[in-house]
């Protein structure tokens, strides 16, 4: 007696894609592909943590005196971090609106986490050139080194999720998504959150600890 | 598997045991013949490194008993068990046995926390450093040559011993049954002090000052022990040679007030007159362009060296007599700049060129003076 | 009942030219592609090894008169061995084996799949590149600073930047295909198919796949420290300029520890599948093999700083004693494997004689590392030709033996052609003679004192003998791949047909046709073991319960 081969039965795209949505039910393949590679960002940022804070045992005074009130946390990378965080939560208001098929929420909801996400790294680049006229660059030291490395990589990382909420945004106009289908919408907000926490460590870490 | 009645072993079980036993006797005949004794190392010639050879015996027994028992089921196994024509129905389906699986796990457990506790003893006793050494050197690493500044107890340098094996005059002098204290420093990238009759090497890191202590066996006075650089430090790092030279401390004392003398001595004056010629040499990644060179007897000569390396590699030109006396001893010239050395007149013979901080391999040739 | 031989619609063999083999996406060519692209790296950095030898035979600079080349050919050598050789080809196997055995029509993400095969080629090309720029990396594969860092008499020149770059592309390749083979086995395993039934190659290619996700991502923080240090004015590593440079060793070796078991534990995946199918046996002790891997992996994170005993600036007996405790649950498989031959009706087919190399070369490689392991001894051992036979004896003797067992077994699957046993065999003489002939006198030298790196030695240090020996085996393992292609290009022609189950196999690949069709099966037999081809081929009662 041989087993029906359950990979040939539901069949709607490909044999393969069919299996994203396991009969066992879980969670999709898009979305635990997204959490393991989130992991492995995760680590990416604890070297470079564990870079920081050797560097910060190292040398004292930290920070060095020249650059003593340089990164006040109230300012305008304050005004970053409240808009950072609060894309995360448009964001999941609009995984939330497309789960229950509410497509016009979801688009609007998408959209303003983008231009937010788009907002935060505007004002972080114009926070560098405040910073460079104050005499904070890469080559200042071993904190310089660091802070720029840091937040430079989370940029990055930000960047990316921009290009890839474009992504949802675009597909979600088309009309890809729906209440059965919205894998890769789930896998954005993961992604999304993740580099909201990052960057809610960071602040803290830079700029109050 | 067979059913027959069992009147002597099958030819299977001979042939595993013979080759299982004849495992044993090839590794007991290496162990115990003169190619065996490659297999240690060599004779220890400090306090630690006897420590270190004791551990290491310890860990060699063990490891030659898991060889054999591990090696010997292997061996064993292949042999004894061959599948044979007759071999038509599954041997049996064992899937597993927990308890083999759990003696197979204590047991190592056991084995390897004994080891643990042998070398975290040991390691104690390597690692100790005082704070009232008899002998206190800094060796100073730098790209591609040692250095050794002899301290005082209070850490002031006395001299620098500029020369660090033993061929030219140098190497880093300690009496025997004495402790030395070495502390060692880095001009540039990170190198290691090496000296493997020590049993021993510590990392020279920049930034950071390493140390440790040792003491000279007393029946190893007048030996020399080699040494080098054991961490890739770039182009040079296969020259970067050192000597300890063990010595009774009588002839350390007087080897000391001679080098302080040195250092405190007013330099000699120079050669003057005008050289009869000057000879041109390069220095480049640390090789001589030429290793002949000619010169008048009885007569000043010159040599100009171009020291094309960079600023931090320096060499001289000494002279040492056929007999590897130390001639003329030269101050180094800054790797990027020229300079000339005034040498006094020799009597006709055969002489050798040489530079003290890289003497080997190819900064050294022949001098004929004549 | 029989095994259903399948006649699928597609034909034995590979259909289509060049173009469907660049675009592919189907993980069995995947699989291919990545062990050809590993073996001509294998080629590349086998030569340069040769060319270390070759040198090293006598005293004095006879054939590269120049230290740096000798430098750039051990540093490329290790980089393109660990990094386009043995790591990708354990991964391309898996590739291959990984889908059919878990009964699988392909892996998670095929397109990702392709793409992190097709990322290697290109690091290659990156990495050869600094040859031709100017000079290849040439401070170790280890790239410690302040060596690397970018000053006068250290690495400058582009060389070592495009080092930096290649490997971070390998380490995205890497990751990628980790995240791949994690969703492929949590999520599509066929019916039947439970955790603790997969075959313990899958395991193995599970328990690496997590420490490549968690590990390789740090040794990309590292080698973008040392860019931005290189070539941003970074402060990292340099202590001239308030960095550390020990802060570069432990975050390398953070990853580089964990590395050495992603470069292992799928060959021994490898032999726990070989040793099982040739002995007519289970393999002894299943669910000890799953928690000693796991074991292994977890372990593998807590002993980085081994690699550091002579800092001076490592807390030593703790990673002393985790660095011994490991040797435990290795030395659990190593008894395990033991055990399933013991009893068993041994066929010395070239797959089973590669994984008994293994296994010996194996037990020599764990035995002089716990040297390495007792602290005080390692100040005599490290940095010595004895790390570089240990570490030979495990990644080759271990390594790269499981490899060929891989692909002896593996080939006809592959192919639908048997390789010939008798070439195998040679190969196999040749190799393993060769092979001890290299690396065996390496702990003599080790213990003699000659360190590594070295472009020459002096005579009078009494190392002379030795090196000529290593320099000889060098050169009869390059000759034992003679047999080893030619079996290839003959079998390839003119092999016998294998059939769909040559060996009388345990598990599912064996189930369809060789090679299996694209969607690789038409039927699975029922999965109530470990060994789904053995119960159907045998009744479940010969089996035992399970």
């Amino acid at each position: 007696m041989t087993a029906d081969s359950h990979a040939l039965a539901t069949v709607e795209h490909s044999p393969v894609a069919g299996l994203a949505h396991d009969q066992r039910g879980g969670i999709s393949n898009p979305v635990l592909g997204m959490l393991l590679f989130i992991t492995s960002e995760v680590m990416f940022f604890a070297g470079l943590f564990a870079a920081y804070f050797n560097a910060r045992a190292s040398n004292a005074p930290w920070p060095p005196t020249e650059f003593e009130h340089t990164l006040e946390p109230i300012g305008l990378i304050l005004v970053a971090t409240i808009i950072l965080v609060s894309s995360s939560f448009t964001c999941q208001w609009a995984v939330n609106a497309i789960k229950r098929n509410d497509r016009k929420m979801f688009i609007r909801n998408i959209s303003v986490t983008l231009v937010l996400g788009v907002v935060f790294l505007l004002l972080q680049g114009y926070d560098y050139t405040v910073l460079y006229g104050e005499g904070l660059t890469m080559t200042a030291g071993p904190f310089g080194t660091t802070y720029f490395t840091l937040t430079g990589f989370h940029g990055a990382h930000v960047f990316g999720g921009v290009i890839m909420l474009a992504v949802v945004v675009y597909r979600g106009m088309a009309g890809q998504f729906s209440d059965r289908h919205h894998d890769l919408v789930e896998a954005v907000s993961l992604y999304w959150h993740f580099v909201d926490v990052v960057w809610i460590v960071l602040y803290s870490v830079l700029y109050w600890l | 598997m067979s059913t027959s009645p069992r009147q002597r072993p099958s030819l299977d079980v001979v042939l595993a045991g013979a080759a299982v036993v004849g495992l044993v006797v090839i590794v007991v005949a290496v162990l115990l013949s003169q190619a065996g004794k490659t297999l240690y190392p060599p004779a220890a010639a400090t306090d630690s490194a006897i420590e270190i050879r004791k551990l290491y015996d310890i860990v060699f027994a063990f490891a030659v008993a898991i060889f054999l028992l591990v090696e010997g089921l292997i061996v064993w196994s292949v042999i004894r068990y061959r599948r044979k024509p007759t071999d038509t129905e599954l041997p049996v389906q064992t899937h597993g046995h927990n308890l083999l699986e759990v003696t197979w796990t204590v047991i190592p457990t056991i084995i390897v926390i004994i080891l643990f506790v042998f070398s975290f003893n040991t390691l104690n006793v390597v690692d100790a450093v005082s704070p009232t050494p008899d002998v206190k050197i800094r060796a100073v690493a730098a790209q591609f040559q040692w250095t050794f500044e002899y301290l005082d107890s209070s850490g002031q340098k006395l001299f620098t011993q500029t020369v660090s094996t033993k061929d030219n005059g140098g190497g880093m002098a300690v009496p025997v049954g004495r402790k030395i204290q070495v502390e060692l420093h880095s001009n540039d990238v990170i190198h290691a002090f090496y000296v493997p009759r020590f049993l021993f090497k510590r990392d020279v890191v920049p930034g950071m000052t390493n140390r440790f202590d040792f003491t000279v066996n007393a029946d190893e006075a007048g030996q020399t022990f080699r040494g080098q650089c054991a961490e890739l430090c770039g182009t040079g790092h296969r020259i970067m040679l050192l000597d300890v030279v063990a010595m009774t401390q009588a002839d350390y004392d007087a080897w000391v007030e001679q080098m302080i003398a040195q250092a405190n001595a007013t330099p000699a004056p120079q050669p003057s007159g005008e050289p009869s010629v000057t000879l041109e040499l390069t220095a480049k990644i640390a090789e001589f362009d030429k290793h002949e060179l000619e010169a008048p007897a009885d007569k000043p000569f010159a040599i100009t060296l171009d020291n094309q390396d960079v600023p931090a590699i320096e060499h001289d030109v000494d002279i040492h007599d056929a007999d590897g006396n130390v001639v003329f001893d030269e101050p180094h010239t800054v790797g990027g700049t020229s300079q000339t050395y005034l040498y006094g007149p020799l009597p006709a013979g055969t002489y050798t060129f040489i530079c003290s901080v890289h003497p080997f391999p190819a900064m050294t040739g022949t001098l004929t003076v004549k | 009942m029989a095994t259903h031989a399948l006649t699928p619609a597609v034909t034995a063999g590979y259909r289509g030219g060049l173009y469907e083999w660049l675009t592919t996406t189907d993980h069995k060519r995947i699989g291919i592609l990545y062990v050809i692209n590993s073996f001509a790296f294998f080629f590349i950095a086998g030569l340069m090894a040769l060319a270390v030898r070759a040198e090293l035979a006598q005293p004095g600079l006879q054939l590269l008169t120049d230290e740096h080349l000798y430098n750039q050919l051990f540093t490329m050598h290790a980089t393109l061995m660990i990094f386009l050789f043995i790591i990708p080809m354990l991964a391309g196997l898996g590739n291959f084996a990984v889908p059919l055995q878990i009964g699988a029509p392909d892996m998670a993400f095929p397109r990702i799949n392709a793409l992190s095969f097709w990322m290697l080629p290109l690091a290659g090309v990156l990495l050869l590149a600094g040859f031709v720029t100017g000079g290849a990396a040439a401070a170790g594969w280890t790239s410690y600073p302040p060596l690397t860092e970018d000053r006068p008499l250290a690495s400058t020149g582009s060389g070592q930047d495009l080092w930096i770059v290649g490997v971070v592309l390998i380490g995205t390749s890497s990751i990628l295909g980790a995240i791949n083979f994690l969703v492929t086995i949590f999520k599509m395993r066929a019916p039947g198919m439970t955790l603790f039934r997969m075959p313990i190659m899958v395991w193995t290619m599970l328990v690496t796949s997590v420490l490549v996700m968690l590990a390789t991502p740090v040794i990309t923080s590292a080698l973008i420290m040392l860019f931005i240090d290189r070539n941003l004015g970074g402060n990292f590593f340099d202590p001239a300029t308030g960095g550390n440079a020990v802060l570069y060793q432990n975050v390398f070796w953070f990853y580089s520890h964990p590395a050495v078991y992603v470069m292992v534990l799928p060959a021994m995946g490898i032999i726990s599948e070989v040793l099982p199918v040739f002995s007519r046996k289970p393999l002894f002790g299943y669910k000890a093999f799953v928690f000693a891997t796991a074991g292994i992996g977890a372990l593998g994170f807590s002993v980085w700083a081994h690699h550091m005993f002579t800092t001076g600036a490592v807390f030593l007996p703790f990673f002393a004693l985790i660095t011994f405790m490991i040797s435990v649950p290795t030395g659990v498989k190593m008894f395990n494997w033991v055990a399933t031959l013991w009893g068993g009706q041994l066929t010395f087919s070239t797959p089973l004689i590669f994984a008994i190399g293994f296994l010996t070369m194996f037990l020599i490689g764990g035995i002089n590392g716990a040297f390495s392991a007792a602290v005080p001894v390692d100040f005599a051992l490290h940095d010595t030709y004895w790390v570089v036979a240990h570490l030979h004896y495990v990644l080759f003797g271990g390594s790269v033996f499981g490899v060929f067992a891989g692909v002896y077994y593996w080939f006809p699957k592959m192919t639908g052609r048997l390789l010939d046993e008798g070439l195998g065999k040679i190969h196999f003489v040749l190799m393993f003679v060769g092979f001890n002939l290299t690396f065996f006198p390496m702990h003599m030298l080790g213990l003699a004192g000659m360190p590594r790196r070295i472009a020459d030695y002096a005579s009078s240090a009494g190392w002379n003998d030795w090196n000529l020996a290593a320099t000889i085996g060098g050169f009869m393992i390059g000759a034992s791949f003679v047999p080893f292609l030619w079996n290839v290009f003959v079998s390839l022609r003119n092999g016998k047909v294998a059939g769909d189950d040559p060996w009388e196999g345990n598990t599912l690949e064996w189930a369809t046709s060789s090679p299996p069709p694209p969607y690789n099966f038409d039927h699975l037999p029922e999965i109530r073991s470990e060994r789904p081809v053995f119960d159907l081929r045998h009744g479940r009662e010969a089996g035992g319960s399970h």
